[in-house]
């Protein structure tokens, strides 16, 4: 349906690509030959334009790292990205060269090499994503563990206090930015066209230039460590006027959000474009599963609140670059202000990481537990009800930052009201699974592991949102234990259940169930005892983000550093999983689980092009157990759907 | 089957309540203030521990109960919801937060509620040290010290960037924003030492950011004042030692002439007897100028120049000349 509306315009567009060229003009032709070349030369007149206007305008000095730094990071990325060809079609039809509409060279994937280059199909998009966020889940899991290793006994052990206050930062803005944000956009791009029965996303290009742009904003995180100073050091909150004083390694902070933020904005908006228009016949919104449902929730408060993170590191780099006052005290900058805006964004953000993984687990706990998912109508009301009061608590974070006296109880009020749609979400669940036959798949165990992980994390989240407890609690490890219990136990739990559901349409191979088993266990164990003694230590009054700590809470840190590592060693054990079975498991059929959603209705992996018929959806996404009932059926056979499934699936 | 599943609930809820309950989960109360909230977190725990046992006992009831056997093809139940259910599960915990977030509001009232008598402190927060000036009594000091069922108002201000005052004992926090000037109203109702934190990320130094609030009776207070307006008068090594000790010195620092025992910058016993006068006055004002082997830079402030008058600063030299000579 894109394709159509695309293909009006220009009047030349020849089907066929042309040739592949050969010798020196392999060059010319958009790829990594090409970004080779095209990233070096846009380095090198970013450096020349600073440079130069600084030596014009006799500025010293002429080298002024923080200077190139900002424009490095700007223009660097564009040359690659016109280099590996992200935007040719656009500078075709720009420039009134014959752009072709219907040139589909650039979609799907044939061999491992078209996962590397710019690809309009959702599918290797999802596989990019998924790929490259997994990539960045290893390396900041990584980096806790240094700080794991640091805490481990109280006293310096292996990093100084920049190091160590760098290790911090970078491993919540990598986990955050680079991990659960993208993931989500991972799993939603494989995923929701083929469960709305579309043939692709509605705007393939913009796609695979949203995804080209993570590992950019990633790259730019991680080379904060090499530079002089070390790492941004400010937490991931980076508030100023700290994040205004450090070192230069805070800009990599900074620009890498705008990146990963952008990426992040281009693809909620595909979401919203692709789930309003092109749902199959039949779809109307009381027939999406919620997975959909929650996706088009979550986009739209990607749209509406993550320009604000990005104006919040906008003005802190203007501040630092430019010397304007936004956030400086004795320039009549305001501090606070900066702790508003980020968090207009940065608590919207809490949903935005786990609305989806909600999604993931309806999916999954109506599929394993055989029955229809329980109240579905209230379940998508309740992902409303959190979209709206989302954005009406975000002080809750200021609660002692010294903000506005008066505006500390009506955030406490909507903050204690939003367990209200998450509480009925919680028991949907749990009588979902009620007189049910409920089959222990690895992806169930992470479904049935994250809903009482995330209860307790909801409930920490009660005392928090309390102003007075939370006066005690505040930036205390009780926080940690907190945001662990809802983005670990919570999203990251969702993650990996979404990870084992959907590995077989996505591979067509079968993953391991004994190891999925065996990484669920390893880590739900190491998990809580990582995370459930921080409640402890930081009632009794250890804070975060200290790199020592008193003695009094040397037991419990070392017994959090010993779950931590277990943690780890849990992580190797997926990897291998999914790498090995990747390659060698047993083929999957393409509906192993006998679900009824659409994806599962089309052979694992799908078509290129998802669908040889349009699907006509006939009714609800969950009707387990209903006799006769179908949620999809495809014209030309009318087969219903489900039934040739059955057969040998287990 | 109801009996089954509410004899689970009784016993987790009541396993959890115990756990609550006996495990000291926060350390013994020292304020007014903190009294509120910790009767605020008994409710929180009450309210989140039942609605923790039914979770819990529903979810490990239907996990039990009804597992599909290996070969079972057959589909649940085709229950598509029951209105009345899902009113109750949106009513109670609506309710359920309504009264924390009363009793909640009403704590916050009275904690704020500040008394014609109180005694005002203003505290000074720079990286990475916390100053206490007493105005009515002309007295700056390092460590808090306050009397005992004596409610104080704190006014707050940061020199750079942002820091927050904790006291765990006390329950009560406040960040200190550069630029504003921040309030805390506590009354300590318990004589002690007890830790005082500074819990948002300030730098390099931060976790060495801490010091002592002590809360005496009033004759003892009455003692510290006395001692600390003679020690003023007197000048020389008395001075010295004071601003020492109300500088918070001790708290990186070895020097055991003042008691101080801190292992965050160099032993003051082992270094200062190599060092002539001049060194360590520079030391103190410039302290990132020249570091000590083994050391890293931006630790200590750079404040005490400004905080510590000439008079104080000359006898704190001379002091820490002559404690560590032998």
């Amino acid at each position: 349906m894109a394709v159509d509306v695309l293909e009006h315009g220009h009047g030349a567009h020849p089907s066929a690509p042309p040739a592949a060229p050969r010798g020196l003009r392999r060059l010319t032709r958009g790829g990594w030959l090409r970004a080779l070349w095209t990233t070096p030369l846009a380095f090198g007149l970013a450096t020349a334009l600073v440079t130069g206007a600084r030596a014009a305008a006799h500025w010293d000095p002429v080298w002024d790292l923080q200077v190139l730094l900002t424009v490095w990071t700007i223009v660097t990325p564009l040359g690659f990205l016109a280099g590996l060809g992200a935007f040719d079609y656009w500078a075709y039809w720009i420039s009134g060269r014959p752009a072709r509409p219907e040139d589909h060279s650039g979609h799907g994937a044939d061999s491992w090499k078209d996962y590397f280059r710019v690809n309009t199909d959702h599918k290797v998009i999802g596989v990019q994503y998924l790929c490259t966020t997994f990539s960045f889940y290893a390396v900041a899991g990584l980096l806790a563990l240094f700080v794991r290793a640091e805490l481990a006994n109280p006293g310096a052990q292996f990093v100084d206090t920049q190091g160590f206050n760098g290790l911090v930062s970078a491993h919540a803005g990598i986990m955050i930015f680079l991990f659960i944000v993208p993931v989500f956009a991972g799993f939603g791009n494989y995923v929701i066209p083929l469960m709305i029965g579309a043939p692709d996303m509605a705007f393939p290009r913009l796609n695979a230039v949203s995804f080209w742009l993570l590992p950019i904003g990633g790259g730019i995180m991680l080379a904060g460590f090499l530079l002089p100073g070390g790492q941004f050091a400010a937490g991931w909150t980076n508030y100023p006027p700290l994040a205004e004083v450090n070192p230069v390694g805070n800009l990599m902070f900074q620009m890498g959000v705008q990146w990963a933020g952008a990426s992040s904005i281009l693809t909620a908006l595909n979401f919203l474009v692709t789930i309003i228009t092109m749902r199959a016949p039949g779809m109307t919104f009381w027939r999406m599963p919620l997975l959909v449902w929650s996706n088009f929730v979550t986009s739209l408060l990607v749209v509406l609140a993550t320009p604000f993170i990005a104006g919040s590191q906008f003005l802190l780099l203007l501040d630092r670059v430019l010397h304007t006052n936004f956030f400086v005290a004795p320039d009549g900058g305001f501090a606070i202000g900066y702790q508003h805006i980020f968090w207009f964004y940065s608590h919207p953000a809490v949903y935005i990481m786990i609305l989806p993984g909600f999604g993931i687990i309806s999916e999954i706990i109506s599929v394993f537990a055989r029955k229809p998912i329980f109240g579905y109508r209230l379940m998508a009301i309740s992902l409303v009800g959190i979209l709206i009061l989302g954005f009406s608590v975000w002080a809750h974070h200021m609660f002692v930052a010294g903000m506005a006296p008066w505006l500390r109880i009506p955030m406490m009020v909507t903050t204690l009201l939003i367990a209200v749609p998450t509480g009925i979400k919680v028991f949907s669940w749990l009588a979902t699974l009620w007189e049910g036959r409920i089959h222990f798949k690895t992806p169930m165990l992470w479904a049935l592991g994250f809903v009482t992980m995330f209860v307790i994390g909801g409930l920490s989240g009660i005392y928090l949102g309390s102003v007075p407890i939370d006066q005690h609690a505040s930036d205390t490890y009780f926080v940690v234990a907190h945001i662990h219990y809802v983005l670990f136990g919570g999203s990251v739990f969702t993650i990996f259940a979404a990870a084992y559901y959907w590995f077989p349409k996505m591979t067509g191979r079968m993953y391991d169930e004994r190891l999925g088993k065996l990484h669920f266990w390893l880590t739900f164990v190491a998990f809580n005892v990582t995370f459930f003694p921080q409640h402890y230590v930081g009632l009794r009054g250890m804070p975060r983000r200290v790199a020592d700590y008193a003695p009094e809470f040397s037991d419990w840190n070392m017994v959090s550093s010993i779950g931590a590592f277990g943690l780890g060693a849990a992580t190797l054990i997926f990897f291998y999983n999914m790498i090995v079975s990747w390659r060698h498991g047993e083929r999957a059929p393409s509906n192993p689980w006998r679900a009824l959603t659409i994806e599962w209705q089309v052979s694992s992996p799908p078509p290129k092009f998802n669908f040889d018929e349009i699907p006509q959806v006939v009714g609800g996404p969950y009707e387990y157990g209903v006799p006769g009932a179908r949620h999809a059926v495809f014209d030309g056979a009318r087969t219903p759907v489900g039934e040739p499934e059955k057969v040998g699936t287990h | 089957m109801i009996i089954q599943l509410a004899v689970m609930g009784v016993v987790i809820g009541a396993a959890s309540m115990a756990a609550a309950l006996y495990i000291p989960w926060l350390p013994d109360i020292g304020s007014k203030e903190g009294g509120r909230i910790d009767d605020l977190y008994l409710l929180a725990s009450i309210i989140c521990l039942v609605i923790f046992a039914i979770v819990a006992s529903v979810s490990i009831y239907a996990v039990i109960k009804f597992r599909a056997r290996p070969d079972d093809e057959e589909d649940g139940k085709p229950i598509h919801g029951h209105t009345g259910l899902e009113i109750v599960w949106t009513i109670i915990p609506a309710a359920l937060v309504t009264v924390i977030a009363i009793f909640s509001g009403v704590a916050l009232v009275k904690n704020e509620d500040l008394k014609a008598d109180h005694r005002l402190i203003e505290v000074k927060a720079a990286q990475f040290a916390w100053s206490f000036t007493y105005p009515d009594l002309d007295i700056t000091t390092g460590i808090l010290r306050v009397v005992e069922g004596e409610q104080i108002e704190l006014r707050m201000e940061s020199e750079d960037v942002i820091h927050s005052f904790w006291v765990p004992e006390w329950r009560l926090k406040q960040d200190v924003v550069p630029g504003t000037v921040q309030r805390l109203i506590i009354t300590p109702t318990r004589t002690g030492s007890f830790p005082l934190i500074c819990t948002e990320l300030c730098g390099l130094g931060h976790a060495t950011m801490r010091t002592t609030a002590i809360v005496l009776s009033r004759e003892d207070f009455d003692t510290w004042v006395a001692e600390q307006q003679q020690a003023a008068q007197a000048g020389g090594a008395a001075e010295g030692k004071q601003a020492f000790v109300n500088a918070g010195c001790g708290g990186c620092h070895v020097l055991a002439d003042a008691g101080g025992t801190g292992q965050v910058g160099p032993d003051l016993d082992k270094v200062l007897p190599s060092l002539d006068a001049e060194f360590i006055r520079a030391s103190i004002v410039d302290p990132n100028a020249d570091v000590a082997a083994g050391y890293q830079p931006g630790v200590m402030p750079e404040t005490y120049g400004d905080q510590l008058s000439t008079e104080q600063l000359d006898a704190l030299v001379d002091y820490l000349v002559e404690a560590t000579k032998g």
